[in-house]
């Protein structure tokens, strides 16, 4: 178990090492200073990804089209927001800023394109056999 | 139980169902509009139409008062599972076993591209129940009244044959009650304590599972059902089962 999250940490650490390879694609004031790995909202549901990579790379934003405005750059604080939730989408706020059904997909549509569920979260954190998350409570 | 893909599957057309099965489904107001992967996915639309012309005529369409049943609105379902929370605090469900459970798949959008869809499943509370129809001892039975499929415990000799029939993988068996336990729309723990919905129904945050009287014409689940345009289908329509859990997008 210590050694499969020595090795994990490791890997996290060789690929934030290596964002400066693919910062070159980008424009040049820009910076690749963001996580590679992608982000897992727990509240108010479990369980939302969002993944920078593909916002950056495929959408093209940079860093300020959502940071600070939308979001807070410190991982966490939207999710202490009470109005996280689908409604602030739907007026426009947090990913409902794009998420419109103008720029991009409506937020009321393909739920399961960013909701990747119980089973999603569990599988992500599924490091080996203990480290499985339960449902039950 | 397998999971049928029913975005990729071609429509065979409500002729290759058997005639037989067509007519069971009109006794229910439902009209068979495709048959889908050789009769194991069936939609149907409200048969307002044929009813219409028999205008006059007292039909008894439903034969439960009320007659429950649920609409899951399939695509709404974000897995958060906050509906089998409730279901295993409400009705004492153990780790081992789920009276309701969430199933996933893929479906294939484009070449390598997929998208993530998730089902709810529970009893389906047979209009012609094989469970039943199996159980030696009549612990598992039909409820005359409501329609649903109830389970009296003390009868259970845990032979388990009704799980062996039940084609929705819908019963396991309790160590506790040393009974088979399954969903029963939370009769005993709400719906006989004057509740209007089932704890999952209740706990969903998204309107996924629409729960009702579908002989109610007011009822949220008869308005879904009867909606014109609106595909409804049922699981496995082939066992004869005749569910009364519904399955709809949007
Ligand atoms: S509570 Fe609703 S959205 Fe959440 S898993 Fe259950 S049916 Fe799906
Ligand atoms: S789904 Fe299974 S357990 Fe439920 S009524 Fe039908 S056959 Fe019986
Ligand atoms: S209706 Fe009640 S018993 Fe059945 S799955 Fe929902 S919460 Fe569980």
């Amino acid at each position: 178990m210590k050694k499969k999250l020595l090795l994990v940490l490791s890997i996290f650490v060789v690929a934030l090492g290596g964002q400066g390879l693919f910062s070159n694609g980008l424009a040049d004031e820009e910076e690749a200073d963001y996580p590679t790995e992608p982000i897992v909202f727990i509240q108010p549901v479990k369980a939302v990804i969002f993944d920078h990579k593909f916002h950056v790379e495929e959408a093209g934003l940079d860093c300020e089209s959502c940071h600070d405005d939308l979001f807070e750059q410190a991982a966490g604080t939207a999710e202490e927001n009470d109005d996280f939730k689908m409604q602030a989408l739907y007026e426009g706020k947090y990913c409902g800023a794009c998420h419109d059904g103008e720029t991009a997909f409506a937020s009321n549509t393909k739920c399961a394109v960013c909701h990747i569920g119980v089973m999603g979260y569990n599988r992500m954190h599924k490091v080996d056999g203990e480290a499985e998350e339960k449902v039950h409570h | 139980m397998k999971i049928e893909d029913l975005e990729r599957m071609k429509n065979e057309g409500p002729e290759s169902l058997p005639s037989e099965e067509r007519r069971k489904f009109l006794k229910m107001g439902l009209v068979v509009t495709g048959v889908f992967a050789g009769g194991s996915v069936l939609s149907l639309t409200s048969a307002r139409n044929v009813y219409g012309a028999l205008e006059g005529i007292k039909l008894k369409k439903y034969p439960y008062k009320p007659h429950y049943s649920m609409v899951i609105r399939q695509d709404r379902c974000i897995d958060c599972e906050l509906c089998k929370e409730a279901c295993v605090k409400t009705n004492n469900v153990p780790e081992y076993g789920y009276r309701t459970t969430i199933l996933e798949r893929e479906i294939p959008i484009g070449p390598d591209e997929f998208q993530r869809e998730f089902m709810p499943v529970l009893c389906n509370h047979c209009n012609q129940p094989p469970c039943v129809r199996v159980c030696p001892t009549k612990a598992t039975y039909k409820d005359k009244k409501t329609g649903i499929v109830m389970m009296e415990y003390k009868k259970c000799i845990g032979c388990k044959t009704c799980m062996a029939a039940c084609p929705y993988n819908a019963r396991y068996f309790n160590e506790e009650k040393r009974a088979i336990d399954k969903c029963n729309f939370c009769f005993d723990t709400r719906l006989s304590k004057g509740e209007k919905l089932t704890a999952c129904a209740a706990a969903c945050p998204a309107d996924v599972r629409i729960f009702g009287d579908l002989s109610d014409p007011e009822s949220r689940v008869y308005k879904l059902v009867h909606e014109p345009e609106r595909v409804v289908w049922v699981l496995r329509p082939e066992t004869g089962a005749l569910p009364n859990v519904y399955y709809t997008k949007g």
